[in-house]
């Protein structure tokens, strides 16, 4: 202790070369912060309609077995406005919700319209509401209309265990099904479901349903942004 | 030879690691100032690393590729910083968590290095040793990720491990500091 007390005993310098440091710091951080803003600047990512898509990877079912998933391997980035190019219709559900039960056979009639030229995406969740566990197994009975669970409102099958999952509306899904998590959620902004957003082919958000709420359905807005239907 | 590995901007950064490198180990009767130049060379290697691979994980959310870094082999970028499941701690980039960490440790080392008498000195000293020790477990946890949990794991991500091993030089050069001080040889002419 003693020596280490004689080492410090020894005078500094007059200025206080804090504020010296500081400024240095300042200096290369904003040289750097140019360099990065000059090279790469930072993209606005968020579900928002003109931000680009929140990217996931997740396990997805695509009919026959779970596959890992990367969102941001759909999106064609050399794609520009006005060019033809693969849209993107991202949809969540919680297969006991209710009103996700009913969009099921929206969703075959979207398929059945722009399948050729959209690529769709079910993203399923668990909302925090009894009932509403939903297992791999679930999941795959939801999608591909087959049995699991029973009509006697049990709390067993989908639609919150009222139904069996081979009378959801609407046909069998042909696409893929990802397995969601409360960070994907997080990430997309997503409170309830279902929820769906159409995606340029580049991972733009060109429509986002929470935004046009009471004035555009997804229907005409598939009809007005992607067009040309089958 | 894996195209990643022979990189020009790899190779500076490894020469920058190489010269703090010697600054760290080199014997002469500057010894401290020598520590603290080592100090501040491996955090400026470390800052311009995470700098660098906030360019590339810009580059590749925008672009879903880069050629400032390959996506193929161990030894490579893209699976590390191009995976949307592990390439950011709460939304944050990692990028910008070395570049904010690095800022921090560049500031301790360049005050110590412009007055090694102030009379704070003794106190930014061990600021210097526990910020370098509070970013090993990141290290840890990075390292961990990169070689079990990212998609076709194990990568290597040669930028990133460039800063972890700044932040391993740091701490090392603020350890013989922190002896030289105890020991009493904390002024250069007391060897």
């Amino acid at each position: 202790m003693a020596r280490r007390r004689k080492t410090l005993t020894q005078k500094g310098r007059d200025d206080d070369v804090r504020i010296i440091a500081g400024f240095v710091l300042g200096s290369i951080l904003t040289v750097i912060m140019l360099l990065v803003v000059i090279i790469a600047p930072p993209a606005t990512i968020g579900p928002s309609e003109g931000e680009l898509a929140p990217d996931f990877s997740a396990d997805a079912y695509n009919g026959i077995n779970w596959q890992n998933f990367k969102l941001s391997d759909t999106f064609d980035y050399e794609w520009e406005e006005g060019e033809e190019g693969e849209w993107i219709l991202i949809q969540f559900i919680d297969t006991d919700c209710p009103y996700c039960w009913s969009e099921g056979e929206t969703m075959s009639e979207l398929y059945a319209q722009w399948s050729d030229s959209v690529e769709f995406i079910t993203v399923t969740v668990e909302l925090s509401i009894n009932n509403h566990d939903s297992d791999r197994a679930e999941v795959e009975a939801f999608r591909d209309k087959t049995s699991y669970g029973t009509d006697e409102n049990d709390g067993d099958g989908c639609n919150s265990g009222r139904d069996n999952c081979i009378n959801r509306p609407g046909t069998e899904h042909n696409w893929n099904y990802i397995e969601g998590s409360s960070s994907i959620m997080k990430d997309w902004e997503v409170t309830g479901t279902p929820f769906l957003a159409i995606l340029k082919p580049d991972g733009y958000v060109a429509w986002n349903q929470y935004e046009n709420l009471g004035e555009e359905d997804i229907e005409s807005a598939m009809e007005r942004i992607v067009g040309g239907s089958q | 030879m894996n195209d990643s590995l022979t990189d020009p901007v790899l190779i500076i950064f490894i020469l920058g690691l190489a010269f703090s490198s010697y600054l760290m180990l080199s014997n002469n009767d500057k010894k401290t100032t020598m520590l603290l130049m080592s100090s501040l060379s491996f955090s400026v290697v470390g800052i311009m690393s995470s700098a660098y691979t906030y360019i590339i994980h810009n580059k590749m959310v925008v672009q879903g590729s880069t050629s400032f870094c390959s996506s193929e082999g161990i030894v490579q970028c893209g699976s590390v910083i191009g995976d949307p499941q592990w390439n950011n701690l709460f939304g944050i980039p990692w990028g910008i968590f070395g570049i904010l960490s690095f800022s921090v440790l560049i500031f301790l080392s360049l005050c110590l290095y412009l007055d090694k008498h102030a009379k704070w000195s003794e106190d930014y000293l061990n600021y210097s040793w526990w910020a370098g020790i509070a970013g090993l477990p990141f290290v840890a946890l990075l390292i961990i990720i990169e070689l079990t949990q990212v998609e076709d794991a194990p990568h290597i991500c040669p930028f990133c491990t460039i800063a972890h091993i700044s932040l391993i030089g740091y701490v090392g050069s603020i350890y013989f500091l922190r002896i030289r001080r105890n020991m009493g040889k904390w002024s250069e002419n007391e060897g």
